[in-house]
């Protein structure tokens, strides 16, 4: 007999908006859009400069930056999460000034705090093609 | 804006389960019927209909179709928690058009098992929030607060003295899950959710609905000698959305606020009816509306008796915190306790002069910012 299928965790439904976005950190390059009218930076990808309404190019970002703001989640959205809690959920401020949230790894993230700084670290999902970027206490 | 001839004229709602499963449109019928029987209104009287909910397919058209209501205006109203005022505003502007003289505002929400009751997850909540494993709207406000403790030194006692206060205030209003008296120490060693939010951090969801009628002035004079006018309102819609560095801990409602205080005077308002999904989001509020600086709000919070009887009546039945969080009729729950505050009829937690009531609602907590929409509304008993 079958058995019942365990919860799944939660993977992006990737679209043609954010595609170049996730294609970027399968190859462990974190991307970021940039418009070509008025230079902003931004995040989460969209079909328009969020700004100046410009259009839009990617850039690779450098993967850096310090925490911003952070919480250890208890009790996830998703069961499918519910053996790694607490989750070290995170807003980080990356170097070319956008915020980005994400989940903090390593085995010292307990002693983080605001201003921390942090580099980018790829997680491989239980989809072979799709990574996620996740950080990691810098240093 | 002010506005001129816009008049609340009755209210309508159900008792709030943790488990009831009555359908979604059994408890739109019971606050419709309640609102309808205080009024003296007949159903064939009312030709506007708005519904504020998540579930589908509860959409405004379908809704009518099953009550029976042929209307002249329909409307979905689903702004989050900035639904319940978002429908006031749209209904006031269709009646100072002329289109209305009576509008019916419903929000609501069930167990009923045979609908879905959540929106599915926005793009980019669900592509870049949820996968990595987040607590939901908790987790989106427990980073806020803890913006604000580190940035300006937010106690977790200030925070609490919020949820505190407004369980005081539920002690005696009959439709609030609970009732039971909640000292600080309950709220501090309440359970941690997603830190720093604990527990009693929390709303509770429930099901249940609300409803709100509205007048032109003409109409409400005919239909009662209560009269509540709506005295003006504003909102915004993704404050700071272009700006990759946001104020965290600044929500729209600093916008709205400015528009609010062209017209009335802070110091005339008498009860706060502030959208409270969580405390650090009243809090938070209190500073936007420029009754204390920002970041001052937990001394703020510390200076004044929040409670129904004190000098800053705050969430006056108990807030959403202590009756419970029946989906999006919470963005109802505000304006439908400031009415009862304002006509008289709030037995056991009114407020000594209610005269001038300022409401809130807040809704859609958005990627690396705040809040989505923010809106406000101020009311006020004549004579």
């Amino acid at each position: 007999m079958a058995e019942a299928r365990a919860p799944q965790k939660s993977l992006p439904k990737i679209n043609p908006v954010d595609a170049p976005f996730w294609k970027g950190a399968a190859k462990n390059k974190f991307l970021l859009q940039k418009c070509q009218s008025c230079g902003k930076v931004q995040f989460f990808p969209r079909v328009a400069c969020v700004d100046c309404f410009g259009e839009l190019d990617w850039i690779e970002a450098k993967g850096t930056g310090k925490i911003h703001t952070f919480t250890l989640v208890r009790v996830p959205r998703n069961p499918a999460f519910k053996e790694e809690v607490p989750i070290y959920y995170i807003n980080v401020i990356l170097d070319e000034g956008v915020i980005i949230e994400s989940r903090l790894l390593g085995d010292n993230k307990e002693k983080v705090k605001i201003g921390d700084r942090v580099k980018v670290r790829y997680e491989q999902t239980h989809n072979p093609e799709i990574k996620l970027p996740c950080f990691e206490l810098a240093g | 804006m002010r506005r001129k001839k816009v008049c609340f004229v009755g209210y309508g709602s159900t008792e709030y389960s943790r488990k009831s499963e009555e359908s979604q449109l059994g408890h739109y019928a019971t606050a419709i019927r309640a609102a309808l029987n205080q009024t003296g209104l007949k159903k064939k009287d009312i030709h506007g209909l708005s519904i504020t909910t998540q579930a589908s397919p509860d959409t405004a058209p379908h809704v009518a179709e099953q009550l029976g209501f042929e209307l002249d205006w329909v409307l979905n109203a689903d702004y989050g928690g900035a639904g319940g005022v978002g429908a006031v505003r749209r209904a006031a502007d269709a009646i100072e058009c002329g289109h209305l003289d009576v509008a019916l505002l419903v929000g609501g929400n069930s167990f009923d098992r045979s609908v879905a009751h959540q929106r599915p997850l926005e793009y980019q909540r669900g592509n870049f929030v949820d996968v990595y494993g987040y607590g939901g709207p908790n987790s989106l406000m427990a980073l806020i607060q803890r913006l604000h403790m580190e940035n300006f030194g937010t106690t977790l006692e200030q925070i609490g003295k919020i949820a505190v206060a407004q369980r005081f205030n539920a002690e005696n209003n009959p439709q609030a899950l609970f009732r039971e008296p909640m000292t600080m120490q309950d709220y501090l060693n309440s359970r941690m959710i997603s830190d720093p939010i604990r527990l009693f951090d929390c709303v509770m969801p429930c099901s249940g609905a609300e409803c709100l009628i509205l007048a032109s002035e003409e109409k409400a004079k005919q239909i009662s000698d209560k009269l509540v006018y709506l005295v003006t309102d504003a909102e915004k819609v993704h404050y700071q959305v272009a700006n990759m560095l946001p104020e965290k801990t600044t929500f729209g409602m600093k916008a709205v606020g400015e528009k609010i205080f062209a017209e009335v005077k802070r110091e005339d308002i008498d009860l706060f009816e502030i959208y409270d999904d969580y405390p650090i989001a009243v809090m938070i509020q209190i500073e936007d509306f420029g009754y204390c600086k920002k970041g001052d709000g937990g001394k703020f919070v510390d200076g004044h008796d929040l409670t129904y009887k004190g000098d800053f009546p705050v969430n006056t039945g108990g807030g959403e915190l202590s009756v419970g969080q029946a989906g999006l009729a919470g963005g109802f729950l505000h304006v439908v306790e400031a009415l009862r505050q304002l006509r008289g009829e709030a037995d056991g937690h009114q407020v000594k002069k209610a005269e001038r009531a300022l409401v809130t609602g807040i809704g859609w907590l958005n990627y690396g910012r705040n809040l989505g929409t923010t809106a406000a509304l101020v009311m006020e008993r004549r004579k």
